[in-house]
């Protein structure tokens, strides 16, 4: 594998620049006195330019704003949508890409989205990229690329058939695709796979509450309706559903969560995602793969007792195995069994990803291992943010 | 001008203080004397035109103060619809009046005229007035493209014979005249410089199950004809409450939700009596009688009186419900509406938009433009697509694999409305749906759940309501009709709202259920309303005939009191007339319901299709 030669006035051209990854690459990248060229599109009545400012105002960079060139693309169109004249001047410029844009749904009645947004967008992206005889084209992918077949996943090219959604088979897909024709091209290039991303471990902050949050964003308004039920309403709708205040005073709220075996989910912090992909784009090696993912993931019993603690409830219980639809279950477990469903099986993965080339690029440098501390910290930005 | 004028000038016409919609008793003196004068909204008429000295203080006037007992009853019935008390304005009248006599002021007689002479011999002294305030309240309703014309008679007739007479006398006079129900069209159909001839007094219904019909007087308002129904266990098909059901027949022909199975036009009735132009009895049904049941695409006049309706009657179930499915936008909820009809699933279906849902349910102003963008903006709820029908047809949509709010969640929704709108955890469904938009509704406790978040109560729903009548309104939402969507689509006392915040102009046309079309022209009507400043939104959508045609709603607002927005509504009521008529001509399939005006007796079939070679296109 070599490496590929770069030079300190490198130019960047991001897509993905408004999403949480890609906003913390475009941020991390202008602190480093880097260009950036982001391609994207405007979203409801908002101007790319418009959602870019928002985050340069949001990570306090305003004032690099001068460092950014923006181009409003679509990925589906020919010449990425762009003129003729800008898109042969951008390709003459070759910058070095970074491909971040995708649609994280895993929801299959989204597939026909998904794959165009995360596979179709790929055959404008690649002729830009081939044409423009980038430097290195890096693919912002997912560990869960990886698929469900194998328990050891090396940092290599996929080798499996089965997936636990279809934005993981868009990504595979994807994958492929671009170690394909970026060989055939002689272009060099990464697929760099994050498992599942949470907020500044060091600040708390984060832009999306999604993933890890949901469940106690959401456990959070349920304690809150049952509190207001009890203190207010006499507690009917509470005592139906055996909950209640114990005599410490602390909400019981009896959740029990099916997971189906004891696996554990593995989570890394914004910050070490964002220090990791950039030593890997100032030394990338091409046609190498890298998992940015935790040695030590956590399990879903030390989670939900770290939520307990922060949201100052008892109850939630961590059942190994599959709820009987007919069991008598009480509304927020439905409810909560309902919602993480297509998250279950990322919460007690067994799957182990290995991360050779990520320790050669960062000299074994590891994420934090994810305590109460920094977990009440992330949590705690987040019920601010969200209310 | 002042709050009181400011209220009696907003008064829009709905006439729903003639009917006794919230058991509260009608007005006293209104019930016993008949004239819309002697009605709260003849009452704010009136006063404004006291105060601005437009009338002189007449015999009448004098006695339509004098027989107001200040008994708050229209506070009730008008702030549940425009939230406005007018009180305010009987107990100025008085004092207008009490003043007035007070000071020695003249009080004008009606002058002496025979005619006016000839007409009270037919229908009994008091039945026929020229008095000058008793005039005025015939004069004028808030349509923008109508001005005042001020009766010289307003009579008000009491059987198909005095009817007859009083046209021939007329007719012999040379006098026009309009006939009028209600008035509650507001369209200014129902003016006249001649005569005015209110049929309020004619108020029998009498039934006739064994035929499964119900001879309906002229005066006959919805309300009360659907409340005599629904004593039998049976149900007519009736659209807004106040309207008077011969009227609303002649003028556009009945549709409500109901007519996705019930239809419209002459679906809706057996056979009819009228009184001719020439003063003749003539019933529908008569080898001889003039044909009504036919159409022409053309400005029309009304063929003749109808004197009474055989309306058919409906079997109801005991196992009737409803079902609110929510879309996030138009196309879908089309395509699940045309699929029930066209399955015959439902008895009642209406595609409702957030407009009317947050203004329907609310029980002020101001909640419902917070229910609006919460439905909007959290719920991601932009159409709500109500189905009414027995369990066999609910268990259909459940097979759909549609999610939706049944009838216990839409009561936990509307009383706990207020919990709803600063509800945090809204946000949450969403995003945690991933395409799977409103799948928690088919969770089997999520109902329990809403209940415990939103707490509702009619206390809670209430709880911005003027302080006076709160108490009032609490008790009446803990009624259980005011929360079932059968009972209020049946009776409609809610869609009276969308005038609430302004006098609502409604723009409806009949076209098929072709999402490209109804979608193109529901943007049009917009893109109109919005170049000329003015408030406006869907409406709703009924299935006719199978799914294969709908009746489509638009509404334009406006302060039928600001002379600037008057102008406006003129110019964009044009403009979408104009876009009308261009999509009629252009798709054969549009019919606008302009055309179908005083031919509300015709058959559904003769303006929903037309016959190439034939017809017109469109009809």
């Amino acid at each position: 594998m070599p490496e590929i030669k770069t030079r300190d006035d490198e130019k960047y051209l991001l897509t993905g620049a408004t999403g949480v990854l890609g906003s913390h690459i475009m941020a991390e990248l202008l602190l480093k006195g880097k260009s950036v060229v982001i391609a994207g599109r405007p979203l409801g009545g908002e101007s790319l330019k418009e959602r870019v400012g928002k985050l340069l105002h949001w990570f306090g960079i305003k004032h690099l704003e001068g460092l950014l060139e923006i181009y409003e693309t679509d990925f589906l169109k020919i010449r990425l949508g762009l003129g003729e004249d800008e898109y042969e001047n951008l390709c003459s410029r070759r910058l070095s890409i970074i491909h971040c844009a995708a649609d994280t749904s895993f929801s299959e009645k989204n597939r026909e989205r998904v794959m165009k947004s995360n596979v179709e967008s790929l055959t404008e992206i690649l002729n830009f990229t081939l044409k423009s005889r980038t430097p290195c084209f890096h693919f912002v992918s997912t560990a869960y690329a990886a698929g469900t077949d194998n328990i050891e996943c090396p940092e290599a090219p996929v080798n499996s058939a089965h997936f636990t959604n279809v934005y993981e088979e868009s990504k595979a897909c994807a994958e492929n695709i671009v170690s394909k024709q970026c060989r055939e091209g002689e272009v060099p290039y990464t697929i760099i796979r994050p498992s599942i991303v949470y907020g500044n471990s060091i600040t708390g902050r984060s832009l999306k509450f999604n993933a890890l949050y949901y469940p106690v964003r959401f456990l959070k308004h349920i304690r809150d309706i049952y509190l207001n039920d009890i203190k207010n309403n006499n507690g009917t709708k509470s005592t139906e559903s055996g909950i209640y205040i114990n005599d410490k005073g602390v909400l019981h709220l009896p959740i029990r969560i099916f997971i189906p075996n004891e696996g554990k989910i593995n989570l890394i912090p914004v910050d070490y995602f964002t220090e990791t992909i950039l030593s890997i784009i100032e030394k990338p090696a091409t046609e190498t793969f890298y998992h940015i993912t935790s040695n030590k993931p956590k399990s879903m019993v030390r989670l939900a007792s770290y939520t307990e603690r922060f949201l100052n409830i008892t109850g939630i219980e961590i059942v190994i195995g599959t709820s009987d639809a007919d069991e008598m279950r009480n509304p927020p477990e439905e409810l909560f069994d309902h919602f993480i469903k297509a998250y279950r099986p990322y919460l007690s993965d067994k799957r182990v990803f290995m991360r050779k080339n990520t320790d050669r690029v960062t000299c074994r440098n590891l994420p934090p291992d994810l305590n109460y501390e920094i977990f009440q910290r992330c949590m705690t930005f987040a019920v601010l943010a969200t209310g | 001008m002042n709050d009181v004028l400011k209220t009696a000038k907003s008064c829009r016409h709905y006439a729903m203080c003639k009917i006794d919609f919230l058991d509260t008793g009608l007005c006293k003196s209104g019930a016993e004397k008949h004239y819309v004068s002697f009605y709260p909204q003849g009452r704010m008429d009136i006063y404004a035109a006291l105060a601005e000295n437009t009338i002189p203080v007449t015999e009448k006037c004098v006695e339509i103060a004098e027989s107001c007992d200040l008994c708050g009853r229209c506070d009730y019935q008008c702030y549940f619809v425009t939230e406005m008390k007018p009180s305010v304005v009987m107990k100025a009248l008085k004092e207008h009046v009490r003043l007035h006599l007070n000071n020695g002021g003249e009080v004008l007689t009606a002058e002496k005229d025979s005619i006016l002479d000839e007409l009270k011999e037919i229908v009994g002294d008091y039945w026929a007035t020229s008095d000058r305030a008793v005039a005025l309240t015939y004069s004028h309703d808030p349509c923008p493209i109508a001005g005042q014309r001020m009766p010289d008679y307003v009579i008000m007739p009491n059987s198909t014979t005095e009817i007859s007479a009083v046209i021939k006398l007329l007719n012999s006079h040379k006098i026009p005249y309009a006939v009028r129900g209600n008035g509650s069209s507001v369209m200014g159909f129902v003016m006249s410089e001649g005569a005015v001839i209110d049929l309020g007094r004619m108020k029998a219904i009498d039934f006739d199950e064994k035929n499964w019909l119900v001879k309906v007087g002229p005066g006959v308002a919805a309300f009360d004809l659907q409340k005599a129904a629904v004593k039998r266990g049976l149900r007519v098909n009736v659209a807004e409450p106040a309207a008077l059901v011969c009227a609303n027949i002649m003028c556009s022909g009945i549709f409500s939700t109901f007519s996705a199975s019930y239809g419209t036009a002459a679906d809706n009735f057996i056979d009819a009596e009228f009184v001719g132009h020439d003063g003749e009895v003539f019933r529908l049904s008569d080898k001889s009688a003039p044909n009504l049941l036919g159409f022409k695409k053309e400005d029309s006049t009304i063929p003749g009186i109808c004197t009474a309706a055989y309306i058919k009657l409906h079997p109801v179930t005991s196992d009737e419900g409803a079902v609110f499915v929510p879309f996030e936008s138009l196309e879908p909820a089309l395509d699940f509406t045309k699929e029930c009809a066209m399955r015959r699933i439902g008895l009642a279906i209406g595609v409702l938009g957030g407009e009317y849902i947050s203004t329907f349910l609310s029980p002020t102003k101001k909640l419902a433009a917070e229910v609006k963008d919460t439905f909007r903006d959290k719920l991601k709820i932009g159409y709500l697509v109500l189905v009414i029908g027995d369990k066999y047809a609910l268990n259909s949509i459940k097979e759909m694999k549609y999610n939706y709010f049944d009838n216990r969640m839409i009561r936990i929704l509307n009383l706990g409305l207020p919990s709803l709108t600063s509800a945090k955890w809204l946000n949450l469904l969403d995003e945690l749906a991933d395409g799977e938009p409103f799948s928690y509704l088919g969770l089997k406790h999520f109902t329990d759940l809403a209940e415990a978040a939103l707490a509702p109560s009619p206390a809670k729903l209430v709880r911005d309501v003027d302080p006076e009548l709160r108490p009032f309104f609490e008790k009446l939402y803990s009624k259980p009709e005011m929360t079932d969507p059968v009972w209020l689509n049946m009776f409609r006392i809610i869609s009276s709202r969308m005038g609430r915040e302004k006098h609502v102009v409604c723009l409806i046309i009949y076209l098929p259920i072709d999402n490209e079309l109804i979608t193109e022209i529901n943007n049009e009507f917009k893109r109109i309303a919005d170049s000329h400043g003015l408030k406006n939104d869907y409406g709703f959508i009924t299935p006719l005939d199978d799914g294969k045609r709908c009746v489509f709603e638009y509404d334009y607002y406006l302060d039928h009191n600001d002379p600037d927005e008057k102008i406006k509504m003129q110019q964009a009521l044009m403009e979408a007339g104009m876009m009308i008529e261009r999509y009629s001509a252009e798709t054969g399939a549009v019919t606008w319901i302009r055309y179908v005006f005083s031919q509300g007796f015709r058959r559904k079939e003769s303006f929903l299709y037309s016959i190439a070679g034939v017809d017109e296109c469109p009809k």
